[in-house]
């Protein structure tokens, strides 16, 4: 499936609609480069959990999980990886991330996820985000 | 009721990030009162050397070298100091934010040590280390002249934060970034440039020759009636303008580090005396490891003079991580049991 958006808004709207979905143990595998617009889709997901925190990038220290209260579902940890200046999977284990994998009170988003492969779980959601403009993007979901 | 002049020697230990250091400071107080801080010795270990080689801060070599570094450098501290753990009154520690496996090294040996010598043990914020390394910086401006409230803006790799003090002990989060640290822009900005790690100084550098009005990148939020910030933008700005430019000379890329570099320095400035203004501080303070950047200090005094406040910035080791500071903040800090002492690599200000 793939569909583009044309704004930061957009992108943020999108991500604000799949988190409608999430029922609690989604793992949400994110690809694209720098300036891909991997964290406003991050903002979005965050906003349509119901979190008003700021979510801000975790470039600096990897890992940042959000605690979600006021949510109807079971869903009590917004876990946001960032593997961008990691070089091996070891350290996204060191952190104690996969903890959080595959927990039914957790919802996953790694950005550079393709620097964890090995340690990935089989059910995933994988989210490829490309640009070809300035402000459109193309999210390949699979 | 007038209290009597003590002193008090702390030692402080940092192990946030990359740089493996311990600190041994005297402060001298009428209570809550700081007259004098006197460093006895500041050990910094930075592993700059060795992450350089990987392109980034890898957090397994971090924490191993920490682990290597950490006793060495107590032990260095202590000697340069020329005290023993007996003249110390207690051991300040960084316990967040930061990267877990770093802050752990730290946290573990003040644990040890604070258990083995029987010393009080303060949990000191990474911010606040950057906030009181001003408190260091008093040969060009006096601690008995600081002015309340202070605004502060803290600026590194992992940071965006304006902070009023309305008292020495009070903090207050007035804005901070909405997406990615000042730092964190420097750091991928130079990595798109392929200037290598870190970005921040490799940056500067090249700004040095490079036209700022080059490029007319954007100043995110500039406008916003907030006080927060935005990088995230001003990133992708540059990197769509040097995946159109074919031509990538050496004039071209100090063109666009000096571009880019203004444009984070005129958003900081911009906001930072906006903030000044509306609270009507009477001291503006600059911290954190963006604090070394040039241009901004520059800036920054040039605008606080035009305001009329003084402008504390510290000497550039200060700034970068470093555990002189956290001796500071652990002045100011409250015990806690080595038993509950847990490291928070989200840790809030508060």
């Amino acid at each position: 499936m793939k569909i583009i958006t044309h704004s930061e808004k957009e992108t943020i709207e999108l991500g604000k609609k799949f988190a409608r979905e999430f029922r609690g143990g989604e793992v949400i595998a994110l690809y694209g480069d720098l300036g891909a617009g991997k964290t406003t889709f991050v903002k979005g997901l965050a906003q349509g959990l119901g979190i008003k925190k700021i979510i801000t990038s975790p470039t600096f220290i990897l890992m940042n999980v959000y605690k979600i209260t006021n949510y109807e579902l079971r869903i009590t940890n917004f876990v946001h990886i960032d593997c961008y200046r990691i070089h091996s999977a070891h350290d996204i284990e060191n952190i104690g991330a996969q903890e959080y994998f595959g927990r039914k009170d957790s919802v996953v988003v790694i950005e550079w996820a393709e620097k964890i492969k090995e340690i990935l779980p089989k059910r995933k959601l994988e989210i490829k985000i490309t640009s070809k403009e300035k402000n459109n993007r193309i999210f390949a979901i699979y | 009721m007038k209290k009597n002049k003590k002193k008090m020697i702390i030692l402080g230990i940092e192990t946030s990030c990359d740089e493996t250091s311990a600190a041994v400071v005297r402060i001298a107080n009428y209570g809550l009162r700081i007259t004098d801080c006197e460093i006895l010795s500041n050990i910094v270990f930075s592993q700059i050397a060795i992450h350089k080689k990987y392109g980034g801060i890898v957090p397994e070599v971090a924490a191993r070298n920490h682990v290597k570094n950490i006793i060495p450098v107590i032990d260095l501290a202590f000697k340069k100091a020329r005290v023993t753990p007996k003249d110390i009154d207690r051991i300040a520690v960084t316990y967040g934010p930061g990267l877990i496996t770093s802050l752990m090294v730290g946290v573990e040996a003040a644990r040890n040590l604070a258990y083995a010598w029987k010393k009080q043990i303060i949990a000191v914020d990474h911010i606040k280390g950057h906030i009181y390394a001003a408190w260091l910086a008093s040969q060009e401006f006096p601690i008995s002249n600081f002015q309340f409230p202070i605004l502060v803006l803290v600026v590194s790799g992992g940071h965006t934060e304006l902070l009023l003090m309305k008292n020495v002990k009070s903090f207050k989060k007035v804005g901070q970034t909405l997406d990615d640290a000042a730092g964190e822009a420097f750091d991928k900005v130079a990595k798109m440039l392929e200037l290598g790690f870190p970005g921040g100084p490799a940056i500067s550098k090249l700004a040095e020759k490079g036209n700022p009005q080059a490029f007319d990148f954007p100043r995110p939020m500039i406008h916003s009636k907030d006080f927060n910030f935005s990088f995230s933008g001003l990133k992708t700005a540059v990197l769509y303008k040097n995946k159109e430019s074919r031509i990538k000379n050496k004039e071209y890329i100090n063109n666009i580090a000096a571009s880019f570099q203004q444009a984070v320095v005129d958003v900081l400035a911009h906001k930072t005396i906006k903030a000044a203004e509306k609270y009507k501080v009477k001291t503006l303070i600059l911290g954190g490891g963006v604090a070394a950047n040039k241009l901004l200090r520059e800036t920054m005094r040039q605008e606080t003079k035009r305001l009329g406040i003084p402008f504390i910035v510290p000497e550039i080791k200060l700034c970068t991580d470093n555990a002189a500071p956290i001796a500071v903040a652990g002045f100011f800090g409250k015990e806690i049991l080595w038993k509950k002492l847990r490291v928070d690599p989200q840790l809030e200000i508060e």
